[in-house]
């Protein structure tokens, strides 16, 4: 299935965000024959977006860029279009069928938050924030987590939002069901074996076996990564340091095996 | 099950016979050849709402002859091209359309807790179909808090049976309130049940397996479940009930109509105080349908809405409201949920996300400082939601990816606790208007100390069993589940919007059939209990009508 595959110089298998995943050789893609066609049409849907931007204005599409790529640490090639996603989906009005009393609606929530961060990072940098450093850039984002109340926003309920469309965006997206092993849609065939430690066919081991680094240590390091890129400062580990920009290198490195 | 007792259960509702054989899930010829009456002609009932209060009302009433018409504000599902196996592509399932939610708690709606289109919101219920306990129905004299219903759990029982053979139930027999038997062995489980019972059993804490609304076999022309894990999705196969393939088919087979996409904005009352009809939007077009009876069933946040939106001369706060009890107690359920790690595959996104459940924490215990308790049970979160989790964690960026990048190894449990109804957690109108011009529901919600005693002890719980299977690492999560009351059933006017037959105290010919009339939620997913509800009030309605005809049962002389 070749329907994906817009490089083939990637490894063999399915695409991931950042050509990173533990799943070697998995690709959700190559079921698609045995999809039913509803589910089929909405899922590729997402392959390719509409590039064309018309719910986050020109002035905004930088800053929204780099704010989704921010969430969802993605800073290398091939990206899953969460940008193009999200837009699509304020565009058409979808929301969730709530919105917190101390909000605007979600469309103006989204207007009026990213003309904040830009107006933020102006105030403290001088430069727009899709100007800034991705250290910089990080840290004015930790300061909406962490805040009460951020330029007249409930803090919580902005992060809530910005999570809530980022996440829902990027893990629909069957790039990210590759990297993270997740079957992705099963009608007609279902599943055959259930329980711990049963596989389909279709589905593949991680790469575990020879993982260098066991589940803490790479939470850990990813941990100690994220804190870097937020506070600008080198992280302390002497091991790799690249975790959140590529845990390829981590992960297959040879180093500490 | 034997033949014998399907031939019992098809005789009384043929909707699981009435389905296509094959891999077509809709009976196209029997939508094609529904009856459909005229605005003008009076009929005998309005149902407003097709889920799991209106379809089975509607059901009852049309195989007792009854005209009926069920409206529901949005579409007629076919599962075969309306609903994909996809977290993403499911919104539609949803009430989407703008809430406001307020409050100190405030309770986020949407996918979570609503649905439209007919089957409500049992088209995306996960399955869990158990009882309430004994217990539930007198809390007040039990234990001091929440309320006693006007009726028992004996009243209740042989709904609770009846409906329990039509959807049809699966699971072990249940040791915990009444104890009783299913009509279907337990579904074999997926990693993530497979972690639960292994957890519970060194701790001693009893697990069964079920109750799911899911038969473990065929039934009728259902075929047997596939466990791809969409539940929450809308069951694409026909294999987990929702009123969709359980009530409605064979209620247009008796006659009955069902108008979809068909939004009702008002009900209209008669100078002699009586309901005369309901005035719905249908394609953009105001209209109205004539009726001898109304029946609302459009959940907790709607029924309460339209009450309020239906206000007149001698209602002005609202129809029904005049000792404001209207959108009063709404209920959620507290449901902590807690992720734990294992060193093997788990793989929870296989087989249906309802697997076991644990009601060992249902009663009071007296050694606690907390009323009432919880149950657990297992879901089983697809990436989207899952990740919801992660992000509660705080993380995002980097680490949010390699917490998902695990998603393999996690195994989720969820609690619901019984938090209390309480008078000042309420719907209320908004100043923000729907497309239709009106006032959109506002939902208040604030706990109280009991309740954030009770969520922390479900997540105690939910930990040690998590990590007594050997969980490496847990993460947990506070959310929410259900929505009952708002419309409490009670024994006088002050004490409830309807009587112990559903119907309302103030207007003889309106009946709320729904959710929305439960004064106590117990630690049980409601949905049976809201079916078993609707059940018993239209045997009440039909032995009315017998009586003395229709006119009778309306309450006209």
């Amino acid at each position: 299935m070749n329907l994906a595959r817009r490089d083939t110089t990637f490894p063999a298998g399915g695409i991931t965000p950042g050509q990173q995943g533990r799943f070697d050789g998995f690709d959700v893609l190559s079921e698609v024959r045995r999809w039913d066609l509803a589910t089929t049409g909405v899922v590729l849907a997402r392959i390719s977006p509409d590039r064309e931007l018309r719910f986050f204005t020109k002035d905004e599409e930088p800053t929204a860029r780099a704010l989704f790529d921010l969430l969802l640490g993605q800073h290398e090639e091939p990206k899953v279009p969460v940008t193009e996603m999200v837009d699509v989906r304020l565009k058409a009005g979808e929301m969730d069928g709530w919105r917190y009393e101390d909000m605007p609606e979600d469309g103006e929530a989204w207007h009026k938050s990213l003309a904040d961060l830009d107006d933020e990072a102006f105030e403290r940098f001088g430069r727009r924030f899709a100007e800034l450093d991705v250290d910089d850039q990080g840290g004015l984002v930790q300061e909406v987590q962490d805040a009460k109340e951020w330029r007249g926003f409930n803090a919580k309920h902005l992060w809530s939002l910005w999570t809530r469309y980022a996440c829902a965006a990027f893990y629909s997206h069957p790039w990210a069901w590759n990297e993270i092993g997740f079957g992705g849609p099963a009608y007609p065939r279902g599943y055959k074996n259930i329980g711990i430690d049963s596989r389909e066919a279709s589905e593949r081991p991680e790469r575990d076996a020879k993982d260098p680094l066991p589940w803490a240590s790479r939470v850990e390091e990813a941990k100690k990564a994220h804190a870097a890129r937020v506070t600008g400062r080198a992280p302390e580990t002497s091991g790799p340091a690249t975790l959140i920009g590529s845990s390829e290198t981590l992960i297959g490195s040879d180093d500490g095996r | 099950m034997s033949r014998l007792r399907d031939a019992d259960i098809r005789a009384r509702n043929e909707s699981a016979w009435l389905l296509p054989k094959g891999n077509a899930r809709t009976n196209h010829e029997l939508r094609a050849n529904m009856r459909t009456f005229d605005d003008s002609d009076e009929i005998d009932i309005a149902i407003v709402g097709c889920g799991a209060g209106g379809a089975t009302l509607l059901q009852r009433l049309a195989r007792a002859g009854m005209r009926a018409v069920a409206f529901d504000a949005g579409p007629f599902w076919d599962p075969d091209t309306d609903w994909v196996s996809d977290e993403r592509g499911s919104h539609r399932l949803y009430w989407t359309e703008p809430r406001v939610i307020s409050g100190e708690d405030p309770v986020p709606l949407g996918s979570n807790n609503s649905g439209r289109g007919v089957g409500g919101s049992m088209v995306h219920f996960a399955g869990y179909v158990p009882r309430f306990h004994p217990s539930d129905f007198e809390t007040r004299s039990r234990d001091g808090v929440g309320a006693d219903w006007p009726i028992s759990y004996w009243d209740l029982k042989p709904y609770y049976e009846a409906i329990e053979e039509e959807l049809p139930v699966s699971g072990q027999p249940w040791p915990w309130g009444d104890p009783h038997r299913y009509p279907y062995s337990a579904q074999p489980l997926g990693g993530n049940g497979e972690v639960f019972l292994l957890g519970a059993k060194r701790l001693g804490i009893d697990a069964r397996v079920g109750p799911v609304a899911i038969a473990n076999g065929r039934f009728g022309h259902r075929d047997h479940c596939i466990y791809r894990g969409f539940c929450l999705q809308g069951c694409k196969v026909n294999a987990k009930a929702s009123p969709l393939i359980t009530h409605v088919p064979d209620a247009l087979a008796h006659g009955a109509e069902i108008r979809s996409d068909s939004m009702v904005t008002r009900i209209v009352i008669g100078d002699d105080g009586m309901a005369e009809g309901v005035v719905y939007v249908r394609h953009g077009m105001e209209r109205f349908q004539r009726a001898r009876l109304v029946a609302v069933a459009g959940y907790s946040i709607e029924t309460p809405r339209l009450l309020l939106l239906s206000a007149e001369r001698r209602f002005p706060d609202g129809l029904c409201n005049n000792d404001d009890l209207v959108g009063r107690y709404v209920m959620v359920q507290g449901a902590p949920q807690v992720a734990g790690r294992f060193d093997q595959e788990v793989r929870m996104y296989k087989a249906p996300p309802p697997e076991v459940t644990s009601e060992a924490f249902y009663e009071t215990d007296p050694s606690k400082p907390y009323a009432r308790g919880f149950s657990i049970q297992n879901v089983s979160p697809l990436p989207i939601t899952y990740s919801e989790h992660v992000a509660a964690q705080g993380h995002w960026g980097g680490v949010l990816r390699e917490y998902m990048r695990d998603y393999v190894h996690w195994a989720v449990l969820g609690a619901l606790c019984e938090f209390l109804p309480l008078h000042h957690n309420r719907v209320t109108l908004a100043d923000e208007k729907d497309r239709n011009g009106n006032p959109v529901a506002n939902f208040s919600y604030t706990q109280c100390d009991n309740d954030s005693a009770l969520e922390q002890a479900a997540q105690s719980v939910q930990e040690d069993i998590l990590e007594a299977a050997g969980a490496t690492e847990t993460i947990a999560i506070k959310r929410y589940a259900h929505l009952v009351g708002g419309c409490r059933m009670g024994d006088s006017p002050s004490s409830g919007v309807v009587d112990s037959d559903l119907r309302t105290f103030a207007v003889p010919n309106l009946y709320i059939t729904d959710g929305s009339v439960l004064p106590t939620q117990g630690s049980a997913n409601p949905a049976l209990t809201i079916m078993a509800l609707a059940a018993r009030c239209a045997d009440h309605l039909i032995a009315r009508s017998r009586s003395g005809g229709i006119r009778a049962s309306a309450g006209l002389p």
